[in-house]
């Protein structure tokens, strides 16, 4: 854990991602509050510029609603789905990955067979449809965010599990007659653990930028503030009010970016051999 | 003895002189914004509104209503009515023809009036009491009637009943006739071509019966899915006019504000939108007078106004709109009053329900709307669920009266017979529809009072008729009526005379033409 | 090979069909119905009119009865008839498609053909100043919306700049013919693609990079530079060749669901393209329409891993035609 920490630390990216990834998840879980001000109130005059009142920091959009409030409430929900979105697809995707790895043969095939065809439906349009099916919500969003991005995981750790499965140890652990599940779950996932935590962090980044899509379009869920929504509800008004669409398209960047540069921390770390050879 | 009620010929001529203040130019092309993209152009098949919009270019009506919602002449270029008010004659305009040659004849409008009471719903209820149509001659067509209808003159409008060729539908499968991709109607404009995703274009008409009419070549209705990029392709010059409602409020003031811009509120006179909140009369909290009455106190409809839609409009008195016939503001007032709302509340037994509030998915100007009432309400203290749909789903929701507070806002067509009674008599509540009495208010009261309003005679009775059922209705807010609302049309100021009756964009570009 | 082949076409139709009877049921799931939404915009909705439009369209008949002839339909590559746009499914996406290929092929051109020389130019001076600079930069636009980056685009470009236009496939009305209508085209064309482009070249330039420094340690590589052979040949011959390998899997993958994917960039800027398509058809719930666009897609995909499948073979002769 130390040496993982250590070579986390020497990866200058992945100490600014956590930074931001820490100041994100301190502001989502602590921002409101320290700042109680719902984002839904019409505060003040609408299209204020920012920096011109210390009050409403970053302006107010076109109902007179302060921006800096809804970067601080939509950072909550930014996270939240792209954290509860991920757990979704690697419920979904490791089980079925780690079946089809170990058992090979047929269950292989046919899980494989039936992962290819979720890869074969174009992921976006399929979000888009899921959740014009089930209507707008959280739930919604979060279960479509899930059921598009877990075949990735799924071949992942296939991959993974096939070439645990013919190391010593777990051909030692079905010798003395352990139950399979006990195999996979005891002997083969931990060892496969870390490409998939490397995916998962790089898939968060992936289920933001989606539910801001998502949002965009309008599909979001209209009693939570998110960073897309404003983006969304800005874009109309971009010409007169720039600071509604650019701030909250910031914090999405942001986010996403500290995401990415935390999986390659992660990705080094936990690799520690491909991390030297690309030094 | 008939009673000549209006000469359409001397009002048309008049209309002239004001238009001839500057000579007209031909020719040129005009490209204006159509969104969304319409489903097809047949206006006896389709009603919605991109399809009237273009359409009104190909296809006429017998008669336009002028911004006071006189009626014009237009394919009929007179007509009379029988003292009984129960025969109404109208002769067509000579010389007169289609697209493809043929000449116009009172047996096409025969036809038109059967079709249509098949295919389009709203042109069947207004013809509702009529009895017969005979065409005497070619030229001559009368209607005669079960019972005086007040509104009868008010129903003639292209939208409303547009004029089909008889030769080419007869015996025909009408849906699926292959002239509904390429429309043939009598009007100024001719179909040209439609690229779907990207444009329809309209040519001129070079037999059109008014000699000398159109002034311009060709339209280009281009279609951008996108309101932001709808608001740039004008302030770039790629489109010169967009109709009401093109762009999103909140980008009014600035595209007005670009050089060279003229903006009108005129042409919706006919329409006079008016926007409320349907909020459900047989369930929930709502079902309760007091608690409706709190709502009205409770919304702030003057910022809804001032803000979102950026002071165009104006704040709704009942359940008319100030712009048609025996409107009174002559009711109840319903200022923006929170503590008022408060008390109402209190009083009707109100403990913070949970109530589901759905926004009309009609784009960011009705979602911000709203947004801001969910305040509005909340600060009375009022619990609001928002539940989210796209349009087809709030369609089944109205119409299944799934819902405790939703939004809409509705067309008025001129009179309360046509386009306010049904949002109110019992007779309306049915289910799967949502353009009715889809809030289920029910009083008898009211049921007479419009049942008489349409068939009474003289116009003074109808007025006291309908001041009445406009007292009772403010009273008892069946709905909450916000804004009447106003769609500018805002356009490049070389395009002159674009907006002449009271129907507006929907009447075509008959007028139009560009100041070089 | 040509059994490989066979093998795959035979297995992407059964993916097809059942994709197709799922979707059919997924889409019958959401409130509403095109009769609804048509009737909703006439203006005036009596159960009468919706009923009409109910048999119009046949959706008065049972569910397991409208699949049978929708596949039936299919078989025989009838995509069926879309009720809004009173035209055949077919004929609406031939309309549209070829805009979306054209939009996404370029956006793919670009990203591949960028992502791989910054790749390369960041792995062959990995470490320095430059290749942070690409790598953050890559990065950067990876982690931007691409709906925001279309804004941002349209905003600087076609507004304040006045550069390219902001919106369509061409300038209507204009009616340019021969080299003047390519270049109209490419004109409206730069915006879209590039907005596209950038974000998957971001994804690129790391995977190039990634296994550019990855197959440097190889021994092939050690063995050509103890050969004494120049840097540059070792690059362009051994290093690069199997560095591609990972990228071109990538990108055949995406190269299938940037079809289907393009919606938020066609929506911005108004490209006539099936990816709009399929969002209006979805708002409308015209049925076969939406059907019909996704059947494509996923056709799309199909196809695309297949042509990925053979250059993969061809560029790696290790691997065998074997399934």
């Amino acid at each position: 854990m130390k040496a993982f920490w250590k070579s986390m630390l020497r990866h200058p990216g992945g100490v600014i991602g956590l930074v931001i990834l820490f100041i994100t998840i301190f502001i989502a879980i602590f921002g409101p509050t320290i700042f109680p001000t719902s984002p839904w109130r019409m505060v003040q005059r609408p299209f204020l510029p920012p920096f011109t009142n210390p009050a409403v920091l970053l302006g107010t959009d076109a109902l007179g609603r302060d921006v800096f409030a809804g970067i601080i409430y939509g950072a909550r929900v930014s996270l939240l789905v792209g954290m509860v979105s991920t757990l979704v697809a690697l419920i979904v995707g490791v089980p079925l990955g780690a079946t089809a790895g170990y058992f090979g043969g047929r269950v292989d095939d046919a899980l494989m067979r039936f992962t290819e065809f979720f890869q074969t439906i174009p992921s976006f349009p399929l979000a888009i449809v899921l959740v014009a099916i089930l209507q707008p919500s959280i739930y919604s969003i979060v279960a479509s965010i899930g059921i598009v991005s877990w075949p990735p995981v799924a071949r992942l750790v296939r991959a993974e599990v096939l070439s645990l499965r013919t190391r010593e140890y777990v051909q030692a652990a079905i010798v003395t007659g352990q139950s399979n599940s006990w195999i996979i779950w005891r002997e083969i996932l931990p060892n496969a653990l870390s490409p998939v935590i490397v995916l998962a962090s790089l898939m968060v980044a992936t289920a933001i930028l989606l539910e801001s899509s998502l949002s965009f379009l309008g599909l979001g869920d209209p009693n939570m503030i998110s960073w897309g929504y404003m983006v969304g509800a800005g874009r109309t008004v971009i010409r007169q009010a720039w600071w509604i669409t650019v701030f909250p398209g910031v914090a999405i960047l942001l986010a996403v970016l500290a995401m990415n540069l935390v999986g390659e921390g992660l990705n080094d770390a936990l690799n520690p051999r491909l991390a030297k050879g690309s030094r | 003895m008939l009673k000549h009620f209006l000469l359409g010929l001397a009002l048309t001529s008049s209309l002239c002189t004001a238009a001839l203040a500057q000579e007209p130019k031909m020719g040129g092309t005009i490209n204006a914004v159509i969104q969304p993209e319409p489903p097809g152009l047949m206006l006896a098949l389709v009603q919605n509104g991109p399809t009237q919009m273009v359409s009104g270019n190909i296809y006429e009506g017998l008669l336009r209503y002028s911004k006071k919602l006189e009626p014009l002449p237009g394919l009929a270029e007179s007509w009379t009515v029988s003292p009984d008010a129960k025969t109404y004659t109208f002769k067509l305009k000579p010389g007169v023809t289609w697209h493809d040659g043929k000449p116009f004849t009172s047996a096409d409008v025969l036809f038109s009036v059967e079709t249509l009471r098949v295919t389009h719903a709203r042109a069947r209820g207004n013809l509702v009491q009529v009895d017969k149509v005979e065409a005497p001659d070619d030229l001559t067509v009368v209607f005669t009637l079960k019972q005086p209808f007040g509104p009868f003159l008010g129903i003639f409008e292209v939208g409303s009943m547009p004029m089909i060729p008889k030769h080419i539908y007869e015996g025909s499968d009408i849906k699926t006739n292959a002239a509904n991709n390429a429309p043939i109607g009598t009007g100024p404009f001719m179909f040209k071509e439609w690229k779907k995703g990207s444009f329809i274009q309209l040519v001129k008409n070079p037999n059109y019966h008014i000699k000398g009419k159109p002034y311009i070549d060709s339209i280009y209705w281009q279609i951008i899915p996108d309101a932001a990029a709808r608001s740039v392709a004008y302030e770039t010059g790629k489109v010169d006019v967009l109709p009401g409602g093109s762009i999103e409020n909140f980008d009014v003031p600035r595209v007005s504000k670009l050089p060279n811009t003229c903006v009108t509120g005129e042409g919706w006179e006919f329409f006079s939108p008016l926007a409320w909140m349907w909020l459900n009369n047989r369930q929930g909290p709502t079902a309760n007078k007091l608690v409706r009455q709190a709502i009205m106190y409770a919304i702030d409809r003057e910022f809804a106004r001032d803000v979102i839609w950026n002071g165009l409009g104006k704040v709704a008195t009942g359940p008319s709109a100030s712009t048609i016939k025996y409107y009174t503001d002559d009711v109840r007032k319903y200022p923006y009053d929170p503590a008022k709302a408060k008390a109402l509340l209190k009083e009707a037994g109100y403990k913070g329900e949970k109530i589901r509030m759905m926004p009309l998915p009609y784009g960011e100007t009705w979602l911000r709307w709203a947004e801001a009432i969910k305040q509005n309400l909340n600060d009375v203290g009022i619990t609001i669920e928002t539940v989210a749909t796209d349009v087809p789903g709030y369609n089944q929701k109205i119409g299944e009266w799934d819902f405790d507070i939703s939004y809409s806002y509705l067309y008025q067509y001129g009179d309360p017979a046509l386009g306010v009674g049904r949002n109110y008599v019992s007779s309306q509540i049915v289910k799967g529809q949502q353009f009715n009495n889809v809030e289920g208010y029910s009083n008898p009261e009211i049921d007479q009072l419009f049942a008489d309003g349409a068939v009474a005679t003289p116009d003074s009775k109808r007025k006291e008729i309908y001041d009445k059922a406009q007292k009772i209705l403010v009273e008892d807010v069946p709905v909450a009526w916000m804004l009447e609302l106003q769609f500018p049309t805002i356009m490049n100021c070389k395009v002159k005379n674009l907006i002449t009756t009271g129907i507006g964009v929907n009447d075509g570009f008959r007028d139009a033409w560009i100041d070089k | 090979m040509l059994s490989f082949v066979a093998q795959r076409i035979v297995k992407g139709v059964v993916v097809l069909l059942a994709i197709v009877v799922m979707n059919f049921f997924l889409i019958r799931l959401a409130p509403g119905d095109p009769a609804v939404v048509m009737a909703g915009e006439a203006g005036a909705s009596d159960p009468q009119f919706v009923q009409q439009l109910r048999e119009k369209f046949s959706l008065d008949k049972p569910l397991p009865e409208q699949l049978l002839s929708y596949v039936k339909g299919i078989v025989t590559l009838d995509l069926g008839f879309s009720f809004r746009q009173q035209m055949p499914v077919s004929k609406l996406i031939s309309e549209r498609i070829g805009a979306t290929l054209l939009l996404t092929l370029t956006a793919f051109a670009i990203s591949l053909v960028l992502g791989i020389f910054f790749g390369t130019l960041a792995a062959r001076f990995a470490g320095s100043w430059g290749d942070s600079a690409i790598t953050a930069a890559a990065l950067v636009f990876y982690a931007t919306p691409i709906f925001w980056l279309a804004l941002m685009a349209i905003l600087l470009f076609s507004v304040y700049l006045g550069w390219l236009p902001s919106f369509g496939y061409d300038t209507v009305g204009a009616n340019y013919t021969g080299l003047a209508y390519v270049g109209d085209v490419a004109l409206h064309l730069i915006m879209p693609a590039m907005t596209i482009g950038l974000f998957f070249m971001a994804t690129y330039t790391r995977m190039t990079r990634a296994s550019m420094l990855e197959v440097k340690r190889l021994d092939f590589v050690k063995t050509a530079r103890a050969k004494g052979l120049r840097d540059n040949v070792i690059q362009r011959r051994h290093v690069l060749r199997n560095a591609l390998l990972p990228v071109v899997t990538l990108a055949g993958v995406h190269a299938g669901t940037l079809i289907g994917g393009a919606v938020i960039t066609e929506t911005v800027y108004a490209w006539p393209g099936i990816g709009r398509l399929m969002y209006e058809a979805l708002l409308q719930r015209d049925y076969n329409l939406l059907l019909g666009v996704f059947v494509v897609c996923s056709a799309m995909v199909l196809i695309f891993n297949l042509i990925t499948d053979l250059v993969y073979r061809l560029v790696d002769p290790r691997i065998e035609f074997a399934s």
